[in-house]
């Protein structure tokens, strides 16, 4: 029928304006149309401007800066944390923002990873037979997706990582290689000094990616004309270890690990991790992963049946119906929510400021715009770097869901 | 010849190893080696964790004790309750005064009083009373709560509440008892059931009149003392913050998901530029925005006071949210209801609001009951800019003198709280759930039907 | 045309809250405040000794004592106040439009913060420092005997910038401990991970009140920086500034003159000390000039005491005190050789 997706009838079986002029003038759909955005034009703009001229005279009676000159000035505090160099009485408040950029994504990407991962394992354990495994995961979601996760980060960090050993008794995670060391001033961890020569085996684990997808594609294509299989797991995982391990060698191992050694009362050497990340990265990710395990666990139970038991039916093994007819048909499902769980776990990573780690919101819109004033513009840039993130991931999710549209025809 | 038994078969048992108890253990615990182990640790972890919990929750806990000094002389090993009982009212009402604790309960009471016929088979007229509840039911909550003097607006205001409140009431009664609605119970009372409809609506609005300027009359002397906001705290200030969040997301969420699925461009850019701003960055962020540059939009001298910051904060964050759940919810729609209400002739807000709106809505309902947990749960965060929410007041008991260094009891039983308020909730929409799918199964949504 | 009927009068409406908003009185803070009929005053999130909430809701603290001498100055009340707790992004701007009257939360009383932020400060109320707790078997009695000590200590404050150039100018060769939280750090203390912790010494002595066995520990007279803490008020209403200055020097004058909130009725029926009668109201108009009635300093002192009760009792070893000791700091008054002094009431 000829009506649009709005419900209207379509151009062509509308009234015809001119034929009606006892019409009136303001039943005419284009002229309310105009009416109603010069409307809402009007009050928006009337809501802008009475703000904006509120907002200039109350800075101007307080005596109050504004522009982002500011970012120029030397900061005279220190971040506990940092992935680039920063001194205080050195760096400006634009190496304070990048700065906290860089923590607020740093714990993200190793919170969304380890979610992930987690939350897929929790979502299997629910889908187990074994009543007892599938009754543990189910406690385990509903604990942490019913408690405020602001609750359990203050919870972690005064319950558990003030109550960790001090420093002489530290826990070796490692089992005795000393290079993964737990106590209450952080985690200790060796860390890897590249050499010289290591871009050869980076160059080499890149040659090896793309030979296996090249093999792979063949393969899959081998599949689809003649219908016979090509083992591919092995030959690749063979090769990615293989070639760049080869390379490594042959270059003489151009790889350092630089070792926490304890000197004293401290540890020194390695790359540290201070409790407050910890925790913030624990929180996030036990939230998250009982969140990702539900939608992992509704995304397989959204498979039809009767495709598992066709697909016993025509004799595939167990390992094939997962890989080749479940996993296929749930992931639709699964992404989708995913994506939008990761956009939380940024988003959820500024409860930071409720713990000390030097995230963007605790950095730039508590310290700094305590120190400072500067009210507006510091929050239009935070709110700008969040907003890029998120408009970022949501465009991501878009592709996908474009080809995963595709790949249903 | 046919041979045909009279008889039914008797049923014969189910095989022990579908009945009995160790039929029922070999099957989901012990079914293989792998599971055997699986089931054995995981048994271990229980143990461990079940028997920690147990000492220090409540074998060696101390339940009785004036400050934590007490506690620490009878047990180190165990949870000091003792504070957080001694801190019970606090937690609850935060720093509301304690011989005006009952307007709170009343208010609470009240709330419930209204809401139970949503729940009652019998009782119709169920939009009328929900709709009452999200727009009379906070003056006379508001006035209850802060108290002082009622200007005119709020006499009226709250005069209509307890008109409609007792109305509400009478009629899930009657109801109940006669199954009749209470118009038509009236009517009949006053033997006016055979006389014209406009007698009996000139009836009922004399007898709506009278209720109201007797309850006028009545709640004109009725006075309570006034308690300034900065003495709301606790649960109680979770559940006004996070209550006039979900009661006002729900008609700016329509607003804005109207808004955007419009044809008229410039609102919908409006709309998405809105709900896309808000949606896409942290809730501390928009609270932080507006305890910082609120005060800046305000006229000079004009002040907000920063619980109702917090609330507007709150609330357009929650829109934008909930905007996106009622464009989840318009999009199940068949497009074969607009087109049905097209052709009969109904202009836009009709269709919307007497056709579209209805349907999308009881589809969203499991979605509203999730937004509201999750909303509970974030307001929380308004402790981090300085409200004594309840995680504000469990975290002020560690700092109490008498308490000192008391963090993780009041920490583990707000938990439990917030657990089995959320636990419950999340239940009851999944039972929701379970029921609406049911009855939309012949209604066949239309993917496409995307804007 | 209904429509446009509704836009003129949105119009009319929106310009007439504009003219209203436009239209803001320049009245005195007192006279809002007494118009009103309560004080408020900001305090912080709940802080030991300072400003801390009980089991009943109740406010109480030294910060919050000074709130209420300037209730009780104004309406003879010390409860016509309203206590708001403010997170410290939002403190200066609370202050600044208005919403607080006064803030009073250990606001560390610095030049940039005087002269830049619209800021007036008061007389300070809390000398506080970076100091040394340590255990008392130790046998340690002054900082200058921690030679070689190990100690424990917050990173990114500026304690561990105090603690190094204290132990370069003294030669203490200290080696320090550091840590990115205090419970961590204090934990490690009682573990004996360090033979001290070095802290601001009201916060630390919240500290240790928390620790299983306070007694044990003790903090070093010494002190090792400067942190004057003081309550602030807008910038450029003097009247306003001298009240709550006033309010907080008669505290400190009553301790010298010796009234105190038990014997205030009798010193003030049977005094014969014209400092004591002048203060008290039976003599001179010292209250005209605040705009008060004649007994603004006797009800300080009657309802929330004079300063010493009040350190006793909030600071000191008071029920709800933190435990610092007074004797020799720069608490004391300064007839004991302390900071607190308060200029001639006359």
């Amino acid at each position: 029928m000829a009506i649009d997706n709005r419900g209207r009838p379509a151009k062509h079986l509308q009234p015809n304006t001119s034929s009606q002029k006892k019409f009136e003038f303001f039943h005419d759909e284009r002229v309310r149309s105009i009416f109603y955005q010069a409307l809402m034009a009007a009050a928006v703009g009337l809501l802008v401007w009475y703000l904006y001229s509120n907002t200039a005279h109350n800075l101007e009676v307080r005596d109050m800066n504004t522009g982002f000159d500011f970012l120029n000035v030397t900061a005279g505090f220190d971040a506990g944390f940092k992935l680039i160099d920063y001194e205080p009485g050195v760096g400006t408040y634009r190496d304070i923002y990048i700065l906290g950029i860089l923590n607020t994504l740093f714990v993200s990407v190793l919170a969304i990873i380890a979610s992930t991962l987690l939350g897929f394992v929790i979502g299997l354990m629910r889908l187990s037979n074994n009543w007892l495994v599938s009754k543990v995961a189910l406690v385990y979601v509903e604990i942490f997706r019913n408690t405020p996760l602001l609750i359990q980060l203050i919870f972690w960090y005064i319950g558990v990582f003030s109550l960790l050993p001090k420093v002489r008794n530290s826990i070796d995670l490692s089992g005795g290689a000393e290079v993964l060391i737990l106590n209450n001033r952080g985690l200790y961890m060796a860390w890897p000094v590249p050499g010289d020569l290591l871009w050869m085996t980076g160059v080499a684990f890149l040659v090896a990616v793309s030979v296996v997808v090249l093999f792979r594609r063949w393969a899959q294509k081998r599949l689809d004309l003649t219908g016979q299989g090509f083992p591919t797991l092995l030959p690749s995982i063979a090769l990615l270890i293989l070639l760049p391990g080869t390379v490594y060698l042959m270059t003489g191992a151009p790889l350092e690990w630089d070792i926490p050694k304890l000197e004293g009362f401290n540890f020194s050497g390695g790359a540290a991790l201070p409790p407050a990340f910890l925790t913030l990265l624990v929180a996030l990710i036990i939230y998250h992963s009982s969140y990702f395990a539900e939608s992992v666990r509704a995304g397989v139970l959204s498979v039809n049946q009767g495709q598992l038991e066709a697909a016993h039916a025509i004799g595939l093994k167990p390992a094939q119906v997962a890989t080749r007819v479940v996993i296929p048909q749930a992931m639709p499902a699964i992404v989708p929510p995913m994506i939008s769980l990761w956009m939380n776990t940024v988003k959820n990573s500024s409860l930071a400021v409720a713990i000390g780690y030097p995230d963007l919101v605790s950095l730039f819109m508590q310290t700094t715009l305590n120190q400072l004033g500067h009210a507006i513009e510091i929050v239009a840039m935070t709110m700008a770097f969040y907003m890029t993130i998120s408009l970022s991931i949501s465009w991501l999710l878009n592709i996908y869901n474009k080809r995963v549209q595709l790949v249903e025809r | 010849m046919a041979i045909v038994k009279a008889e039914k078969t008797p049923a014969r048992a189910a095989p022990l190893s579908e009945r009995s108890l160790i039929g029922w253990l070999h099957k989901n615990i012990f079914s293989s080696s792998f599971n055997t182990i699986l089931s054995i640790v995981t048994l271990y972890v229980i143990y461990i964790t079940v028997n920690e919990v147990w000492h220090w929750g409540f074998a060696d806990a101390v339940w009785f004790a004036d400050s934590r000094r007490q506690c620490f002389e009878i047990s180190t090993d165990g949870a000091c309750w003792a504070g957080v009982i001694g801190w019970m009212d606090s937690i609850f009402y935060g720093r509301y005064p304690r011989d005006e604790l009952w307007r709170i309960n009343l208010g609470g009471l009240l709330v419930v009083l209204w809401m139970v016929p949503l729940w009652l088979p019998r009782v119709k007229a169920k939009v009328f009373i929900g709709l009452s509840t999200v727009f009379l039911y906070p003056f006379l909550a508001g006035y209850l709560f802060s108290g002082g003097g009622k200007g005119v607006f709020m006499q009226v205001m709250v005069t209509l509440a307890i008109v409609c409140l007792m109305g509400n009431t009478l009629h899930s009664v009657i109801s109940l008892i006669k199954g009749i609605s209470l118009p038509e119970f009236l009517i009949r009372a006053f033997g006016k059931s055979t006389a014209p409809e406009k007698t009996q609506h000139y009836l009922l609005l004399g007898i709506l009149f009278c209720s109201f300027v007797a309850v006028y009359y009545w709640q004109s002397s009725w006075q309570v003392e006034a308690v300034s906001w900065t003495k709301w705290g606790g649960l109680f200030l979770t559940l006004v913050v996070s209550g006039i969040g979900i009661a006002s997301a729900l008609p700016g969420g329509i607003i804005l998901a109207l808004g955007r699925r419009s044809n008229l461009p410039f609102i919908r850019v409006v709309s998405i530029g809105f709900i896309e701003l808000f949606r896409s960055v942290p809730l501390i962020t928009v609270l932080f925005m507006a305890t910082t540059m609120f005060p800046l939009f305000m006229p000079e001298g004009f002040v907000l006071n920063k619980l109702v910051q917090v609330i507007i904060a709150v609330c357009l964050f929650n829109a934008c949210y909930m905007a996106e759940t009622v464009r989840a919810g318009l999009q199940a729609i068949p497009k074969g209801q607009f087109e049905g209400a097209h052709s009969i002739g109904l202009g836009y807000w009709q269709t919307m609001g007497a056709v579209i709106m209805p349907q999308a809505l009881k589809h969203m309902i499991p979605n509203i009951v999730g937004s509201f947990i999750g909303l509970f749960k974030d307001t929380t965060l308004v402790s981090i800019i300085g409200l004594f929410d309840i995680l504000g007041v469990l975290r002020a008991v560690g700092k109490d003198v008498t308490w000192l260094g008391l963090h993780i009891e009041p920490l583990v039983f707000g938990a439990l709280l917030f657990f089995l308020i959320c636990f419950a909730m999340s239940k009851y929409s999944r039972h929701l759930e379970v029921k609406f799918s049911t009855g939309l199964k012949n209604m066949t949504p239309n993917k496409r039907n995307k804007s | 045309m209904k429509i446009r009927k509704l836009h003129l009068s949105a119009a009319v409406i929106s310009v007439a809250v504009l003219a209203s908003a436009t239209s803001a009185s320049a009245q005195s803070t007192l006279d809002i405040v007494k118009e009103r009929g309560h004080l408020r005053c900001q305090v912080g999130t709940p802080s030991a000794g300072f400003y801390n909430l009980n089991a009943k809701g109740e406010w109480y603290g030294l910060d919050v004592a000074t709130c209420q001498a300037v209730a009780a100055a104004i309406f003879g009340d010390k409860n016509k106040l309203e206590i708001q707790s403010v997170s410290s992004q939002a403190r200066f701007t609370a202050l600044a439009n208005g919403e607080s009257d006064l803030l009073s939360r250990t606001a560390t009383w610095t030049m940039s913060r005087d002269t830049e932020l619209g800021l007036d400060f008061l007389p300070p109320n809390f000398y506080d420092g970076q100091g040394f707790t340590v255990r008392k078997d130790s046998g340690l009695t002054s900082a200058l005997q921690l030679k070689g000590a190990k100690i424990c200590v917050t990173t990114g404050t500026t304690n561990e910038l105090n603690m190094t150039d204290y132990s370069r100018v003294n030669n203490l060769n200290i080696s320090n401990v550091t840590f990115e939280d205090w419970n961590v750090r204090d934990d490690t203390y009682l573990k004996g991970g360090c033979d001290a912790v070095t802290g601001d010494k009201s916060s630390m002595a919240g500290n240790i009140a928390s620790f299983p066995n306070p007694g044990e520990h003790m903090i070093l007279p010494e002190t090792i920086s400067k942190e004057p803490l003081a309550a602030a008020v807008r910038h450029g209403d003097n009247k306003w500034t001298d009240l709550v200055r006033w309010s907080i020097f008669a505290m400190v004058n009553a301790e010298e003159l010796g009234i105190t909130s038990a014997n205030v009725d009798e010193m003030k029926a049977n005094s014969k000390n014209v400092s004591v009668r002048r203060l008290l109201g039976v003599e001179g108009n010292l209250h005209n000039g605040l705009g008060l009635t004649k007994d603004w300093a006797y009800n300080i002192i009657k309802q929330v005491g004079n300063y010493g009760e009040n350190y006793e009792a909030y600071m000191g070893d008071g029920e709800l005190g933190i435990g610092i000791p007074r004797k020799g700091t720069t608490n004391e008054l300064w007839t004991n050789g302390g900071l607190m002094y308060s200029p001639p009431m006359r």
